[in-house]
């Protein structure tokens, strides 16, 4: 009941942080011990999908396998975070994950395991460019997050040409 | 195997007395001399004095023992264990990341080695308004010398990499002064991986110096242990009390209570004055955790024909003071200029940008170069720095508000790298904003960068050094800390690491606090056993 109220609450920035402040509680945490659930999986899914379109193997098991590991390395990546960033990963993925946070935050009508690619663009350039905080936050966020942990990957240094440390023997 | 010697594994094995997180279970009370809390570049030199003058001491560290045979030049390994949230510490807002140390040695095991004493003028003006005449250029010299001979920091003779080359490079072109810089290493392999700690234990970190030096004399290491609050009767602090933790800062068992006879916070600008705040620490005249300084810091990257590899060689050799100096020090915000080293995840979560377009971007890596600029804040009305509060669970916020002030010197700062980079041969120039494209020559950077809106978020602001927040000054309405380091109101309280600074240095701060640790240890040591010792 509580959950579907927040349905109506609109797109203002007052009532976005409210919805962080407070009524996030009412949603389901994104990370349950420590992990993605598959809510937050199938949102980091999309999100890993446009952030490194390009990087990404374009298509079929390829692509798949390399989400998979992504999002393995993602949650490893949370694990290491102090207590408080976790919770604020869990409460962002919680909103992100339900519908008025896709719509408030994203601005994606579109469920995010169904989004185009070019949905997911314009959502991330929506979140990117808006003038409200909480929205460049989120980007800036789920953006860092993809590259560091696609980066550390040593099986991806190739793609940018970094040939890894040297050996010290 | 490695067959380079590891320092602290051989300390280890002769007996050094480290415990917590894999080296033993804390037990539930201990008592010493003199607790240290923290383990970097005030904890460091403080340390090795005091044991130097027989005082019993135990070192409480918040993040784990890692050293050269741990540190295989992964930033995926180096940052969740050796840095302060992964790496990824944010301001309140989230427009700043702040790379700051969590390990033993903190900072200084993870820091480029850029080694600067602190500017004359910075010095003078804590003289002129915080009283601190004592800290002038001639008084501080001896202290310099001897943490310059101690650390060996000398001027680095290699060849700059291409990186650094670039800086200096531009510079010739427009006739600006770009020297060489000192480096704290000895045997220096000159392989780009020092902010993942040194993997030859050339660097002269804490880690490898003074903290072995006090282990050797019988100091106490408690690793992964917080130092959670001080218990204050009157003025006096009667004991500390430390939280095991795991190596994601998680509570992981009992606290333990040290009772010392006098106390050293030295955890850094964000953790020292968190560490009193949470004791509630008395605090007449609210400074503390305000005016905590930053250098905020912009960068600039280029694209050039040739290959610039980032990643290889000294990250940090060449610097340009020029633009510290077009502006009186009280005036517009003047910054430093150097060269951040390049490596894929740095890199890749630093730049802006995302998909297709950015994937295109990263292909050019090998061939990227890039320029920061720190800007000196702190000398003006405007440059009041930040603040730094409890976190619900009681770890530390930092609000860094970037306002008009600050973000006209990012303005000025990407113009002026910009123009190096052109001077310098770059085919192109891309400021790091959301907003800016990559230009293609100086009069089309100058115009487009004097278009772009200067606000938070959308300009990238990184920090690498934090200063302030518990100020020493020459009286208590306008500090912190006395002149010998003492708190104002705790008479067995001594605050020794960056926190001290009221000001930014306008310089890689590790020398500064080496110097004024220095300065502070061989006080308290000689006030605690009216022995005199010397570092060097």
């Amino acid at each position: 009941m509580k959950r579907r109220s927040l349905l109506k609450l609109g797109l203002g920035a007052a009532v976005l942080l409210g919805v962080v402040g407070g009524g996030v509680a009412l949603l389901q945490p994104g990370l349950v011990d420590g992990k993605m659930t598959p809510g937050a999986r199938r949102v980091m899914r999309a999100i890993a999908l446009a952030v490194l379109d390009g990087s990404l193997p374009p298509s079929g098991p390829d692509l798949d396998a390399a989400l998979t590991l992504q999002l393995d390395q993602v949650d490893d990546a949370i694990t290491k975070f102090p207590a408080a960033v976790r919770e604020e990963l869990s409460q962002l993925f919680a909103l992100l994950s339900s519908p008025p946070g896709r719509w408030g935050l994203a601005a994606l009508q579109t469920e995010w395991d169904s989004a185009s690619l070019a949905e997911l663009n314009q959502a991330l350039q929506a979140m990117r460019f808006s003038k409200l905080a909480l929205r460049q936050q989120t980007y800036h966020a789920l953006r860092d997050l993809n590259y560091a942990v696609y980066f550390a990957e040593p099986r991806h240094w190739v793609q940018i040409g970094y040939p890894g440390p040297k050996d010290i023997g | 195997m490695n067959a380079i010697p590891d320092p602290i594994k051989e300390g280890l094995a002769r007996g050094w007395k480290v415990l917590g997180g894999e080296h033993g279970s804390l037990p539930q009370s201990l008592e010493c001399d003199v607790a240290i809390i923290g383990s970097g570049a005030g904890a460091g030199i403080t340390a090795e004095l005091l044991a130097k003058a027989g005082l019993k001491l135990i070192i409480i560290e918040e993040g784990p023992l890692r050293s050269s045979a741990d540190f295989h030049q992964r930033e995926s390994e180096a940052y969740p264990a050796l840095y302060q949230e992964s790496a990824a510490r944010k301001t309140s807002d989230k427009a700043m990341t702040v790379l700051q140390g969590r390990c033993v040695g903190g900072s200084t095991t993870v820091n480029w080695t850029s080694s600067f004493r602190t500017p004359v003028d910075t010095l003078k003006f804590w003289g002129d308004r915080f009283g601190l005449t004592d800290l002038n250029e001639a008084a501080m010299a001896p202290w310099f010398e001897q943490v310059e001979r101690r650390l060996s920091i000398t001027p680095w003779l290699t060849e700059p990499n291409a990186n650094n080359l670039a800086l200096r490079n531009g510079a010739i072109k427009l006739g600006v002064e770009a020297p060489t810089m000192q480096r704290n290493v000895k045997g220096c392999w000159n392989l780009g991986s020092c902010g993942m700690g040194c993997p030859t234990n050339a660097k002269q970190s804490m880690l490898v110096t003074t903290l072995p030096a006090a282990l050797d004399l019988g100091a106490t290491l408690l690793v992964q242990t917080r130092a959670e609050a001080f218990e204050f009767s009157g003025a006096e602090c009667k004991a500390l009390v430390c939280q095991p933790v795991s190596l994601n800062g998680s509570p992981t068992g009992a606290p333990l209570r040290i009772k010392a006879k006098h106390y050293v916070v030295a955890g850094g600008a964000i953790n020292s004055p968190t560490l009193l705040m949470r004791s509630k620490a008395p605090d007449p005249h609210e400074l503390l955790g305000k005016r905590t300084f930053l250098h905020p810091t912009l960068i600039s990257s280029a694209l050039f024909e040739q290959r610039i590899d980032g990643w290889d060689g000294a990250p940090q050799s060449i610097y340009s003071d020029h633009y510290l100096h077009l502006a009186p020090l009280d005036g517009p915000m003047g910054y430093k200029l150097e060269v951040p080293p390049l490596h894929p995840v740095i890199m890749a979560s630093t730049l802006v940008g995302h998909g297709r377009e950015q994937a295109e971007a990263l292909k050019l890596f090998p061939n990227s170069q890039a320029l920061l600029a720190l800007l000196r804040d702190g000398f003006n009305a405007q440059s009041v720095g930040g603040s730094v509060g409890l976190k619900r669970d009681g770890s530390a916020v930092l609000d860094y508000p970037l306002n008009d002030f600050v973000m006209d010197g990012a303005r000025r700062a990407f113009l002026s790298m910009a123009e190096l980079q052109f001077a310098a041969g770059a085919k192109s120039v891309t400021p790091l904003h959301e907003l800016a494209p990559a230009f293609k020559s100086w009069p089309e950077a100058r115009d487009g960068i004097n278009a772009l809106p200067f606000k938070p978020l959308l300009t990238r602001v990184v920090s690498a050094h934090v200063m302030g927040g518990c100020a020493m000054a020459a009286d208590a309405s306008r500090g912190v800390v006395r002149p010998d380091g003492t708190h104002w109101q705790i008479s067995n309280l001594s605050v020794i690491d960056g926190s001290l600074f009221p000001t930014s240095i306008g310089a890689n701060p590790q020398v500064s606090i080496y110097g004024q640790a220095n300065r502070l240890a061989t006080g308290l040591a000689e006030q605690l056993t009216g022995k005199h010792v010397q570092l060097a």
